[in-house]
């Protein structure tokens, strides 16, 4: 008789602590549902996995590039690894272009997008989730917009078995990496030719790749360089293109290099890395 | 004779919108003339503060960004202190009807009471016209113009391009820089930086 309101208490108490685990490790960012996942099911010492935090947006509403363009904040990411742990940068897949009128285009990613994060395991794991189990956690903030933008975080966690032998992967996110890593800008082949002329209120991007081009978009990965809403002229030729790209009011002084990404029609896209020429022209 | 004239101002309208574009507002050059009515009807000229600094600041009360600088008193403190030393300080709201940010004067006013802001006035540009002509693309998106008339800073107000209150102290704010430079007679080091924040709500 006495045992059965202590036993009572006791479930109240353990219903609460779950609750408030479910609390902590759930987040309820608004018109999005964020979560982070792994690629591998397990880790082994000594190697790399690939985690990924994925934005799944409502209709209408989006996030941003690394370069967010005229207005806009990327996502940024915080971790919290166990002992030995090391992150990479993340992997921005390229972005698209929006533009709302003649006078702003932001950069960035409407309905579902992953942003993976390459991680090193260290030679000697030390569990910090249970025997053999390692949690990584992060805390990431971001600016989601429609016609109005809202600032958010969460904080997001996984836990992954700490395993001998290499990981196998987890069939659902592998195919979700897979076909992010597919819209990552690749190196620029090898055997193209990429230069750029300084002209007074433009950059005339210009690629030898051995083939015509007919149709590019540059995202420029420095903001203040580039104009983002002016029209991109392209002038295909048998051996690639110009890219005739307007130059930021913002930009007062030369510039060295340019950076970006050069998304073609058939959604392949690369990095370009050019040093500029001044030309008198 | 009517149908004339009628084809002169089509001619003339033509011609200001052509023009439009080549309007934007370049570091080092002659700030863009305007003519525009602000929260309490009073039409506010660039050309009536020849002489002065004057300090133009994209505003949207309802964007995160602007809620920043206005919930930390940061912006209020810098138009206080400005303002004291001469230079005129016009907020600019570019919303259009039925977007964020888009207020009535009287709606305006209250703000401005409530928040304990000190612009020398608030500009409401409903038509995006003063937006289109400096290319404001952001709140807030700040330029200063120096006393011949001539833009000296475009850009963002401080170096953190962030929603956080909590990174204000950490930031160094260019507007106050610029004014300081420019107010002592010394070139601006920094004339052009990205602006950050929420995109101009404009009509199109």
């Amino acid at each position: 008789m006495f045992r059965f309101p202590s036993r009572l208490v006791l479930h109240v108490f353990l219903a609460t602590c779950v609750l408030a685990d479910i609390a902590l490790s759930q987040s309820s960012p608004q018109h999005a549902h964020v979560e982070l996942i792994a690629r591998q099911n397990s880790i082994v010492p000594g190697s790399s996995i690939a985690l990924g935090v994925h934005f799944m947006l409502e209709p209408g509403w989006h996030i941003y590039w690394i370069n967010s363009g005229d207005s806009g904040q990327p996502p940024s990411l915080k971790w919290q690894l166990p002992p030995g742990f090391t992150t990479g940068e993340i992997q921005w897949p390229r972005p698209e272009r929006m533009q709302s009128n003649a006078l702003l285009a932001d950069y960035g990613y409407h309905d579902d997008v992953l942003l993976i994060v390459p991680v090193s395991a260290p030679q000697s794991i030390a569990s910090n989730a249970g025997p053999s189990t390692v949690r990584f956690i992060v805390e990431a903030k971001w600016l989601i917009c429609r016609e109005v933008c809202l600032p958010d975080h969460a904080q997001l966690q996984m836990a992954l078995p700490v395993a001998s032998k290499a990981p196998g992967e987890n069939p659902l996110a592998a195919k979700l990496f897979a076909r992010t890593e597919a819209l990552l800008p690749k190196p620029m082949p090898r055997s193209w030719k990429v230069s750029v002329r300084s002209r007074k209120d433009d950059f005339a991007l210009t690629i030898a790749a051995g083939k015509r081009i007919a149709q590019a978009q540059f995202f420029p990965l420095d903001p203040e360089q580039i104009d983002n809403p002016a029209p991109q002229k392209l002038q295909t030729s048998p051996t690639g293109m110009t890219l005739v790209l307007k130059k930021s009011d913002l930009l007062v002084k030369p510039i060295a290099v340019l950076r970006g990404v050069l998304v073609l029609t058939d959604g392949e896209a690369y990095r370009i890395e050019a040093p500029v020429r001044q030309s008198l022209q | 004779m009517k149908k004339a004239r009628h084809l002169v101002l089509l001619c003339a309208l033509l011609v200001l919108v052509w023009l439009a574009p080549a309007f934007a507002a370049r570091v080092g050059e002659p700030a863009p003339g305007f003519s525009a009515v602000d929260s309490n009807g009073k039409t506010q000229r660039l050309s009536d503060y020849k002489g002065k600094f004057v300090v133009l600041e994209w505003h949207n009360q309802g964007c995160p960004y602007t809620k920043k600088h206005y919930a930390s008193g940061n912006m209020q403190r810098l138009q206080k202190e400005w303002t004291a030393k001469g230079v005129v300080w016009l907020s600019v709201i570019s919303s259009a009807p039925g977007t964020q940010g888009f207020v009535t004067p009287t709606q305006e006013n209250e703000y401005i009471k409530m928040m304990n802001a000190a612009p020398t006035a608030v500009i409401l540009d409903p038509g995006g016209t003063l937006g289109h002509l400096y290319a404001a693309k952001t709140t807030p998106h700040m330029f200063i113009i120096d006393p011949s008339g001539t833009l000296i800073y475009n850009g963002a107000i401080d170096d953190h391009a962030t929603s956080d209150q909590g990174d204000i102290a950490s930031s160094r704010n260019y507007v106050s820089t610029a004014l300081q430079e420019a107010t002592s007679g010394k070139p601006v080091t920094e004339p052009a930086t990205r602006p950050y924040g929420c995109s101009v709500k404009y009509k199109d």
